[in-house]
C-alpha cells in the first residue's frame, strides 16, 4: 500500500502551487554542497565522521519533523526508535543469519509499526501533547534499560560489534557518508512531497482553522497515525543503516540524552516545520559539538542552556520561523481558552 | 459607581464590542440585555480583568481598573459571577463559600447571611460542589459571590441552563438582596425577568449600545417588544 | 520475603511520594512540567555535600540543603518560566517540558563538571536497631520519620491553612480562583519554593541511606514523573499513595527479579496508568 493511495487527492491550494524549481531547487542545492564534503575532506577519519554523523542528525530531524512539526505528536523517543531498528538489524542478520538487506527492512518495519503503534494509541486515547510526551519517554528509558539488560543479545553496556556489512565498502569513509547523503535527500524529498500532498494541506488547514478543517472533513487521526508511521520508519531505516556503515552500536548510541536532546536542538535551532531546518541546524550542531569536543560534561550543560534559550527565544519572537510551532500542537487548545 | 467609556474588546485581530459605554449608580440595579453573542459577557470579562481590552476606560469607585488584574478587580469589591460559574468543583459547599470571602479573611457573620439567603446551601454545605444540581450551583456561584461584602455584583446569564422556575427563583433571591441595597448589573436573554429586576437597561447589539432607559421605556419600546419580549 | 525488604521500599516510597508531591501540585497549579526537579533536589544535595566538606555539622548543612533547592525553585519561577506563564493550555505544558529539560540538562552538566565525585552521605546514628522483630538502619527510621513529619505538614498546609485552601482554589479552577480574589502567579511562586524545598528535603532522607551522587538528578525526575503519573497529575494524595505502592513494587522487585526489570516494571506502570485511567490512581474518570 503507497502512502499517496491513502491520502485525499493532492488539492490545488494557493500555498502550495510552488514552482518546481522554487520547490526543489533548495534539495538540490543542498545535495551539492553536501557532496562536495569529501572532496575536500574525503581523506581525514576525524572530518567524514563528523559529517557522516552530522547526516545522521538531519536524517532523524527530519524524521522529527514529520511526525512532531507536521502533525504535533511530541514523540519522546527519536533515538529508541532508531535504536529498535539500529539492534534488530545487526540482531537479525547477525545472529539469525538473515541477509543484510532483509535485516534491515524487517527493522525499519519493526520502527515503523512501533511508532504507528504509538499514533494510534495516543489518538484512540486522545491523549494531549503531554501524555504522548510521557509514553514515548517511558518507552525510551524502557527501551534503554533493555537493552543494558539483555546482555546476551545486545552486549549490554559496551555495546555490539556488528558483522553483517563489514566485508563492504559501506564500511568506508566515503561510501557511508554517500550513503547517508542519499538517505538524506530521500528524506527531504519525501518531507516535501508530505508537504505538498492533501497531508501537508491539511495540517496547514488545520493550523489556520480548526474548526474549518474538521467541517471539511479532514481525517486528524488517520494523519496523525500515518504521520507516526512514516516518521518512525524513517528513524528506523537511518539506526539500521547507521548500525550497518559504524559496525558499532552501544546503548549511548540511541540514548534519550543523546539522541532526543540533540535532536529537539537541531530543530528549536533550524526551525521546527522547515524543509531545510533539520539541516541548518545539525550543521551548526555539529560545528558546536567540534568546539565543545574538550568540554566534557559542560557540553551536557551547554546544550541545555541552548535549549532553553532557542524554546524562550522562539516565543518571544526571535526566531518567526520556529513561532510556528505554538500553532502546530493541538491548535484547538489554544481557541476554545478564549471563547 | 461604575463608569464605563467607549469600550473595545476583541479576540486577536478581531473587535467584538466597539465603544460600548455605560453608567451604573450606587444602590441601582441596571441589566444589560442582547441576544446570544451581542457582546454582552466579553464587556463584562473585560471590566472584571479577565480579558484585556483594546481602548475605552472603566471606572470603578473612583479607580481606573481596566487593565487590572482579575483578583485585584475583586478585592477591590467589584464580584463577577460567570455564566459557566468557575466553582471549585472538588470542593464541599462550605470551602466554595470560605474561599469566596477573600481567602484571608474568615467571615462567619457573612456566612450566616448566605446561608440565610440560600437555605438550601447550608443543607448540602458537605456536598462537593461538582455533585450539585444547576440551580443549586448557580446559588453557590452568587453565595460565593455575595461571601467577600462586594460593593458590586455583577452576573452574567445566571439563568443559564436552569429551567423557567429555578430561574424565577433565582431572580427572586436577587430581589431580596436588591432589596437590601446592593448594587447589581446583569446582563441576560431572559429579558422580562431582567427588567423586572433592574430599574434600567442597556440594549447591546453586534457590540454596540444600541439603546438605553429606564426598565419601564424599554418595556414599551416596539423595538425590544418585537426583539425580546415576543410582543409583534 | 525478608519483611525488610519491604520496609525499605515502605521507606523509599514514602520519599518518593513527597518528592512527586512538588512535582504534581505545579502541574495542578497551571500545566507547568517540571523536569529539573530532580536535578534541583541534587542541587541541595551537593551543595549540602560541599558544606560538610567544609567543616559543616550534619543539622546545618542539611539546613542549606533545602535553603539551596528551595532557592533554585524560586529563580526558576522567576526567570525562566515567565515567558512560559504566558503560554496557556497545552503550548504552556509543551514549553514548560522542553524549557525546564533544558534547565535539567544545566543543572546535571554543571554538576558533574564541576564536582564529578561529589556526594552527600549523611550519617545518622549507626548500626541498625530491631523492631518488631525487624532488623531497621537507623538511617532509614530518621529517614521516614523526617519524611512522615514532612508529608503531615504538607498535607496539613493544604487542608487546614487559608493559603493552602488558595492553593487547592488555583489547582480547582484558575478562573474562579482569580475572582474570588486569588492571584494564582503568587500561588505559583509559592508551590515553586516548596516544592523546591521538598526536593531538598528528598536529598537529605536519600542521603541518610545511600548517597547522593552528582549525577543521580535524570533518575530522580524520572522516578518522580513515574510516581506523578500513576498518582494522577496535579493529586496530592495520588502522588503519596502511588510513591508507597511503587516503593515496595520497586523493592521487592529488585531483590527478587533485578534492577532492569525493575525499572521496566516502575516504567511501564506509568504507562499503563496514562493509557488505561490517565486521571491516575485516585483521580476522577469523567
Amino acid at each position: 500500500m503507497s502512502v499517496t493511495d491513502t491520502l485525499l487527492p493532492d488539492t490545488a491550494e494557493p500555498g502550495h502551487a510552488r514552482s518546481p524549481v522554487a520547490t526543489w531547487a533548495p534539495i538540490a542545492i543542498v545535495a551539492v554542497l553536501l557532496a562536495l564534503v569529501p572532496v575536500f575532506v574525503g581523506d581525514s577519519r576525524t572530518w567524514m565522521g563528523l559529517a557522516t554523523g552530522m547526516l545522521l542528525f538531519a536524517c532523524y530531524a527530519t524524521a522529527f519533523n514529520v511526525i512532531f512539526g507536521s502533525t504535533g505528536q511530541l514523540f519522546l523517543c527519536v533515538g529508541a526508535l532508531a535504536g529498535v531498528s539500529g539492534y534488530a538489524t545487526p540482531i537479525l542478520a547477525d545472529e539469525f543469519g538473515v541477509p543484510g538487506v532483509v535485516a534491515l527492512v524487517v527493522g525499519t518495519a519493526l520502527s515503523a509499526l512501533l511508532g504507528g503503534l504509538f499514533s494510534w494509541v495516543s489518538v484512540r486515547r486522545s491523549l494531549g501533547v503531554i501524555f504522548t510526551g510521557i509514553v514515548t519517554l517511558t518507552f525510551s528509558l524502557g527501551f534503554h534499560n533493555l537493552l543494558l539488560g539483555q546482555r546476551e543479545l545486545t552486549g549490554g553496556e559496551t555495546g555490539l560489534r556488528i558483522q553483517v556489512g563489514g566485508d563492504t565498502v559501506l564500511r568506508e569513509l566515503v561510501p557511508a557518508y554517500l550513503v547517508f547523503l542519499g538517505l538524506l535527500v530521500g528524506y527531504l524529498v519525501l518531507y516535501r512531497l508530505l508537504q505538498r500532498s492533501s497531508f501537508g494541506w491539511a495540517f496547514s488547514a488545520l493550523r489556520d482553522d480548526p474548526v474549518a478543517a474538521e467541517l471539511a472533513g479532514v481525517d486528524v487521526a488517520r494523519y496523525r497515525i500515518w504521520a507516526g508511521t512514516i516518521g518512525s520508519a524513517m528513524l528506523g531505516l537511518a539506526g539500521g543503516l547507521w548500525a550497518i556503515t559504524e559496525g558499532f552500536v552501544s546503548p549511548t548510541t540511541f540514548a534519550f540524552g543523546e539522541v532526543d536532546v540533540e535532536t529537539l536542538v537541531i530543530l528549536a535551532f533550524g526551525g521546527i516545520g522547515t524543509l531545510l531546518g533539520p539541516v541548518i541546524g545539525s550543521v551548526a550542531l555539529t560545528v558546536l559539538d567540534e568546539l565543545l569536543r574538550d568540554a566534557g560534561q559542560l557540553r551536557v550543560a551547554i546544550f541545555g542552556a541552548i535549549l532553553v534559550a532557542l524554546f524562550l527565544g522562539f516565543r518571544s519572537g526571535v526566531g518567526p520561523a520556529v513561532g510556528r510551532l505554538a500553532r502546530r500542537v493541538l491548535p484547538t487548545s489554544l481557541t476554545d481558552r478564549f471563547r | 459607581m461604575l463608569e464605563v467609556e467607549g469600550l473595545d474588546v476583541g479576540y486577536g485581530p478581531s473587535t467584538v464590542v466597539h465603544g460600548v459605554s455605560f453608567t451604573v449608580a450606587e444602590g441601582e440595579a441596571v441589566a444589560i440585555i442582547g441576544s446570544n453573542g451581542a457582546g454582552k459577557t466579553t464587556t463584562l470579562r473585560a471590566i472584571a480583568g479577565l480579558l484585556q481590552a483594546g481602548a475605552g476606560r472603566v471606572n470603578f469607585d473612583g479607580h481606573d481598573i481596566l487593565g487590572e488584574a482579575a483578583h485585584v478587580v475583586s478585592r477591590r469589591g467589584l464580584a463577577y459571577v460567570p455564566a459557566e460559574r468557575h466553582l471549585f468543583g472538588g470542593m464541599p459547599v462550605h470551602e466554595n463559600l470560605a474561599l469566596g470571602a477573600h481567602p484571608d479573611k474568615p467571615d462567619p457573620d457573612r456566612l450566616r447571611q448566605v446561608y440565610d439567603l440560600f437555605p438550601r446551601l447550608e443543607e448540602r454545605r458537605n456536598q462537593t460542589a461538582r455533585t450539585m444540581s444547576g440551580g443549586e450551583q448557580q446559588m453557590l456561584a452568587v453565595g460565593r459571590a455575595l461571601m467577600s461584602r462586594p460593593r458590586l455584583l455583577i452576573l452574567d446569564e445566571p439563568t443559564t441552563g436552569l429551567a423557567p422556575k429555578l430561574a424565577s427563583e433565582a431572580y427572586a433571591a436577587l430581589s431580596t438582596l436588591r432589596g437590601e441595597g446592593l448594587t447589581v448589573l446583569v446582563a441576560e436573554q431572559q429579558v422580562p425577568l431582567a427588567l423586572d429586576l433592574a430599574d434600567r437597561g442597556y440594549v447591546i447589539e453586534d457590540g454596540r449600545v444600541e439603546l438605553d432607559g429606564t426598565s419601564e421605556q424599554l418595556r414599551g419600546n416596539p423595538d425590544v417588544q418585537r426583539a425580546y419580549l415576543g410582543i409583534a | 520475603m525478608n519483611p525488610a525488604v519491604i520496609f525499605d521500599g515502605v521507606v523509599d516510597g514514602l520519599q518518593l511520594g513527597l518528592l512527586a508531591v512538588g512535582l504534581t501540585l505545579l502541574y495542578g497549579l497551571g500545566g507547568i512540567l517540571n523536569l529539573a526537579h530532580g536535578q534541583i533536589a541534587v542541587l541541595g544535595g551537593i551543595t549540602a555535600a560541599l558544606l560538610l566538606d567544609a567543616g559543616w555539622g550534619a543539622l546545618p548543612a542539611a539546613a542549606m540543603a533545602v535553603v539551596a533547592a528551595t532557592a533554585a525553585g524560586l529563580v526558576l519561577d522567576q526567570t525562566i518560566m515567565r515567558p512560559v506563564y504566558r503560554e496557556r493550555g497545552e503550548d504552556r505544558i509543551l514549553l514548560s517540558l522542553l524549557v525546564t529539560l533544558g534547565v535539567g540538562f544545566v543543572i546535571d552538566g554543571l554538576l558533574v563538571w564541576r564536582y564529578p565525585s561529589e556526594a552527600l552521605t549523611l550519617r545518622v546514628g549507626s548500626g541498625s536497631v530491631e523492631v518488631l522483630g525487624i532488623t531497621m538502619r537507623v538511617g532509614s527510621l530518621y529517614a521516614s520519620a523526617i519524611t512522615i513529619v514532612a508529608i503531615g505538614l504538607v498535607i496539613g498546609f493544604l487542608r487546614a491553612t487559608r493559603a493552602g485552601r488558595a492553593v487547592r482554589s488555583v489547582i480547582e479552577d484558575e478562573v474562579g480562583a482569580e475572582l474570588v480574589g486569588v492571584n494564582p502567579s503568587a500561588v505559583r511562586t509559592l508551590i515553586f519554593g516548596l516544592s523546591g524545598a521538598l526536593a531538598g528535603l528528598f536529598a537529605v532522607t536519600q542521603s541518610m541511606t545511600s548517597p547522593v551522587t552528582s549525577s543521580s538528578g535524570v533518575s530522580y525526575t524520572i522516578l518522580a514523573l513515574i510516581v506523578t503519573v500513576v498518582g494522577g497529575l496535579g493529586s496530592a494524595t495520588g502522588a503519596l499513595l502511588a510513591g508507597l505502592i511503587l516503593g515496595i513494587v520497586n523493592a521487592i522487585s529488585a531483590a527478587e527479579i533485578g534492577s532492569y526489570i525493575t525499572s521496566i516494571i516502575l516504567l511501564a506502570a506509568a504507562a499503563l496508568t496514562i493509557l488505561v485511567r490517565p486521571s491516575g490512581l485516585l483521580g476522577r474518570t469523567e
